[in-house]
C-alpha cells in the first residue's frame, strides 16, 4: 500500500483503540512533533463521527419509509385501526 | 461472523415485521402517559435505531426476546424524555461531541456537505463502518474485483473525505473571522 494509506491505517487503529502500548506513545510523540500529523488525525476522527451520523441518517428515512407504508398502504388497515384506538380517548 | 446480518431479510422485513408486533405496545405504553401518536412514533422510530445498531450490527446477545427487548428501550427512551421534560429529544443531539466548539462549521453542515462532495466515498464507509458488512460483500456490492482493493479504497475514501472535513472548516473560518 502507499505511504499515505499505511499512514491512514494506522491512524485509524490509534483512534480505535487497537494499538499496542509503544506504537501509541510513539505516534502520540510523532504527533507533538508534527503537527500536520496532528490535524490528520483530528480530522480522521470527525470523518468517523460523520460516517456515523451518515448512517444513522440513511437508518432514520429507512424506518420512515416503513412508517409511511404502515400508515397509508390499504393491506395495513387493521394494524392501523389497532394503533389509532390506542390514542382514541 | 455477523449471523443476524447475513440473514436474507432486508431491512424493510425487518423494521416492517418489528412495527407490526412492537408498535402497539408501544404505542400503548406512550399513550397511558399521556403521549401523543406522533411522540409514539418518534420514541419508537429511535428505538429502532439503537436496536439496529445493538443488535443487528453489534450483535449483542439478549436476555430476552428482541421484541422484548425493543420494548424496553422505547420504555427507557420514552421515561427518559418525560424526565427530561422534553418531548423531541433527538439521538443526534447525545452524540455529537464536537459541537461546542463555536468557531467550527456544526456537524450537520458539514455532513450535508461531505454528501455533496463524496457521496459514493461516504455510501462505502457506511458499508464499513456503520453496517460493518463483511468485506467480500462489500467489496460485491461496491464493484470491487477483490477485498483487497475494497480495503484500498477505503483508505483512499478516508483521505478523500479527511480533505473535505479539512476545506470545509477552512471556508467557515474565512466567514466568521
Amino acid at each position: 500500500m502507499r505511504t499515505s494509506l499505511t499512514e491512514t491505517q494506522t491512524i485509524e487503529k490509534y483512534l480505535f483503540g487497537r494499538m499496542s502500548n509503544e506504537d501509541r506513545l510513539l505516534l502520540e510523540t510523532k504527533m507533538t512533533l508534527n503537527p500536520e500529523l496532528e490535524e490528520k488525525v483530528y480530522l480522521q476522527r470527525q470523518v468517523y463521527e460523520q460516517v456515523k451520523a451518515y448512517g444513522r441518517k440513511q437508518l432514520s428515512a429507512d424506518i420512515q419509509a416503513v412508517h409511511h407504508q404502515l400508515f397509508t398502504a390499504p393491506q395495513y388497515r387493521g394494524f392501523r385501526q389497532r394503533v389509532m384506538a390506542i390514542f382514541k380517548t | 461472523m455477523n449471523s443476524k446480518q447475513q440473514n436474507p431479510k432486508s431491512k424493510e422485513e425487518l423494521f416492517t415485521s418489528l412495527y407490526l408486533e412492537v408498535f402497539p405496545a408501544a404505542a400503548a405504553l406512550v399513550s397511558k402517559n399521556g403521549g401523543s401518536f406522533d411522540q409514539a412514533s418518534d420514541v419508537f422510530q429511535e428505538a429502532l435505531i439503537c436496536y439496529y445498531e445493538q443488535v443487528i450490527i453489534g450483535n449483542k446477545i439478549t436476555e430476552i426476546s428482541d421484541k422484548a427487548y425493543l420494548l424496553g428501550i422505547t420504555r427507557n427512551l420514552w421515561y427518559q424524555q418525560m424526565r427530561m421534560g422534553r418531548e423531541h429529544e433527538s439521538l443526534e443531539v447525545v452524540t455529537q461531541l464536537s459541537e461546542t466548539q463555536p468557531t467550527l462549521p456544526s456537524p450537520h453542515r458539514i455532513l450535508r456537505f461531505l454528501e455533496t462532495a463524496g457521496k459514493k466515498c461516504m455510501d462505502m464507509l457506511q458499508a464499513f463502518y456503520y453496517d460493518q458488512l463483511p468485506l467480500e460483500k462489500i467489496a460485491n456490492r461496491f464493484g470491487f474485483g477483490s477485498t483487497r482493493s475494497a480495503t484500498v479504497q477505503k483508505y483512499k475514501c478516508l483521505e478523500k473525505m479527511r480533505q473535505e472535513v479539512s476545506k470545509q472548516e477552512l471556508t467557515y473560518a474565512d466567514f466568521t473571522d
